[in-house]
């Protein structure tokens, strides 16, 4: 059984010609899964359901003009999931259960697709790396001693590693992107806006995005098409005509203007990264695409503008983690004030405690301004930056990480290192632009490298254009 | 030097209610310490705007319908309290004596 290592289409066919059917390919997932459980890619399995699920469908008529009908997708563990235990990687809500669907989840449970379980993620989206779960690090399928990236890690493993063809993963400064370049895969983090947050446990509430993570580019715009849409749950959803979003794949890219800004190939970056990108350049060149260095404020602040805005937004988001009516509580309280900070002592991991009480500091009294305020004008001025550039170009192309995943023992315990790794991926969220990762080669000792290519708000079909046509000329 | 004292660092704990043990304060002095010194770089950033970015959405808040929805009722509720007595949430006492 290798029905998991076709593209989408040709599964679809599989399944129109009854030569296999959805069960044939929960089965195989879950042998698979059960094979690869080194990679620890999955907090919870949603087995016996998926497996009832899809013998239902196998004696249903094939939806031919829905290519996701019957295909498995992993969805990280952030994101609310009916009857399925939504952990966020963290002993808070190891035993929650939501009562309700994210929108994304009955968004795809209309495409008939098959939820195979819940990704490893670092906790409550909270770092680079996937290492401050609470259930232990996810693996890279690359390298097995090398980090998978974060925080959607699992999502990332899972697809990179063949057990599942899709995933879904979120974004708040890097975490769909970074991993997707560490893993070798395809990730997408859409405009802010594009796809509804409702359900979506809050981590950076004006920084998170939803968005597909998957083996190629086609197969990343086919899921997005699914995912977006105006809900009037998420007051920033956006009001916006449905698109499909591959219908510029396949068109050639000729006469676009792109930039790399110089701050995206300085020293920070690896050597052996530039030289890819370089070849990247020498592709668009030879087809009468121009491409252009530029000057570009700001960006070498932007993790600070991160720290700033996402520990600010996490200490408010997570103050919701109380012990009153879900998730941890500890027992030994006699007061309610007492349940409070025991509770969240006990429940929350050391990463996650570090940042809500960091952004409790920067918060509070005049601080708020000092800090707070001051990273707001910041990311006003690094947003029309953004524009300026957009005005004349189709699209900034860069890496999406200076580096290749490391091991999963370095860079231990070092509060601010995490930070770093998402240095390059981060400014997409300020100024809440579509972003996305796709492999652009790999190292010498094999280790994928990503090429960072970011779009004007909503110009997500055009990126799709340009990533397919690389992809097709890299192979 | 460590840019909290050890006051401070209970102080920001208690701001965020967790609980941080005698064992633990030195530790997070340091580490909220180096998170904190990266963030003060920000005092050294010159900027054009004064005008804060809060998101970066640019279209109307547009209302929805006043019309009554999906409501969610205890029984379901409940199964995710950690206490319940009856249709009530259990919690420790509220006010001190």
């Amino acid at each position: 059984m290798n029905n998991l290592e076709l593209s989408i289409k040709e599964i679809h066919s599989r399944l129109v010609n009854k030569e296999i059917t959805p069960l044939d390919l929960v089965e195989e997932c879950y042998e698979k899964i059960e094979a690869g459980n080194h990679l620890n890619s999955f907090i919870t399995l949603n087995k016996s359901e998926a497996m009832e699920y899809a013998k239902e469908l196998s004696s249903q008529e094939v939806e031919t003009d829905n290519l996701l009908w019957g295909i498995p997708i992993a969805i990280k563990d952030n994101i609310s999931t009916k009857d399925i235990r939504t952990t966020c990687a963290s002993k808070m809500l190891e035993n929650y259960i939501p009562i309700y669907d994210a929108t994304v989840i009955e968004k795809i449970k209309k495409q008939k697709m098959i939820i195979i379980g819940k990704t490893n993620m670092d906790e409550f989206a909270m770092g680079s790396t996937s290492r401050t779960s609470y259930f232990g690090s996810p693996k890279n399928p690359v390298d097995p001693t090398k980090i998978t990236g974060g925080s959607s890690g699992g999502s990332a493993a899972c697809v990179a590693g063949g057990l599942v063809p899709l995933s879904l993963g979120s974004d708040t400064g890097g975490s769909i992107r970074q991993p997707a370049s560490y893993t070798g895969i395809v990730g997408m983090k859409p405009t802010y806006g594009r796809v509804s947050r409702y359900g979506l446990i809050a981590f950076g509430s004006s920084l998170d995005q939803i968005g597909p993570m998957t083996r190629n580019v086609y197969e990343n715009a086919l899921l997005l098409n699914t995912l977006v849409g105006k809900d009037h749950r998420d007051l920033t959803s956006a009001e916006k005509e449905i698109e499909d979003f591959t219908r510029l794949i396949g068109q050639e890219v000729k006469g676009m203007k792109i930039a790399i800004p110089k701050y995206f190939v300085s020293d920070i970056v690896s050597p052996v990264i530039i030289e890819k990108l370089n070849h990247v350049v020498e592709l668009l060149k030879a087809n009468d695409n121009t491409v252009d260095y530029i000057d570009m404020k700001y960006l070498d602040q932007a993790v600070t503008l991160y720290q700033i805005i996402a520990m600010g937004e996490a200490s408010s988001n997570l103050a919701r983690f109380d012990g009153v009516k879900f998730g941890y509580r500890s027992e030994s309280s006699s007061t309610v004030e007492e349940m409070y900070e025991n509770t969240r002592g006990e429940g929350f991991g050391k990463e996650v405690k570090r940042r809500i009480m960091v952004g409790s500091y920067l918060l509070s009294g005049d601080n708020a301004k000092t800090y707070y305020d001051k990273a707001l004008m910041i990311r006003n001025a690094m947003k029309k930056e953004f524009d300026k550039v957009f005005k004349e170009y189709d699209f900034i192309l860069g890496p999406t990480t200076t580096t290749v995943a490391y091991r999963l023992d370095e860079n231990l315990d070092d509060p601010t290192k995490s930070f770093m790794d998402d240095v390059l991926v981060i400014p997409v969220n300020m100024a809440g632009l579509p972003g996305m990762s796709i492999p652009m080669g790999k190292d010498q000792e094999n280790m994928p490298i990503g090429l960072h290519i970011i779009g004007n708000r909503f110009e997500e079909a055009k990126m799709y254009q340009l990533a397919y046509d690389l992809e097709n000329k890299l192979k | 030097m460590n840019k909290l004292t050890k006051e401070e660092v209970r102080h920001v704990a208690h701001l965020a209610r967790i609980k941080v043990t005698d064992e633990e304060i030195e530790k997070y002095q340091i580490d909220l310490g180096k998170l904190l010194e990266d963030v003060d770089k920000i005092n050294d950033i010159e900027v054009e705007t004064d005008e804060l970015l809060v998101t970066p959405v640019d279209q109307e808040a547009i209302l929805r319908n006043d019309q009554e929805t999906r409501s969610v009722n205890f029984d379901e509720i409940k199964k995710n309290v950690p206490a319940v007595t009856g249709n009530f949430v259990e919690v420790p006492v509220m006010i001190g004596e």
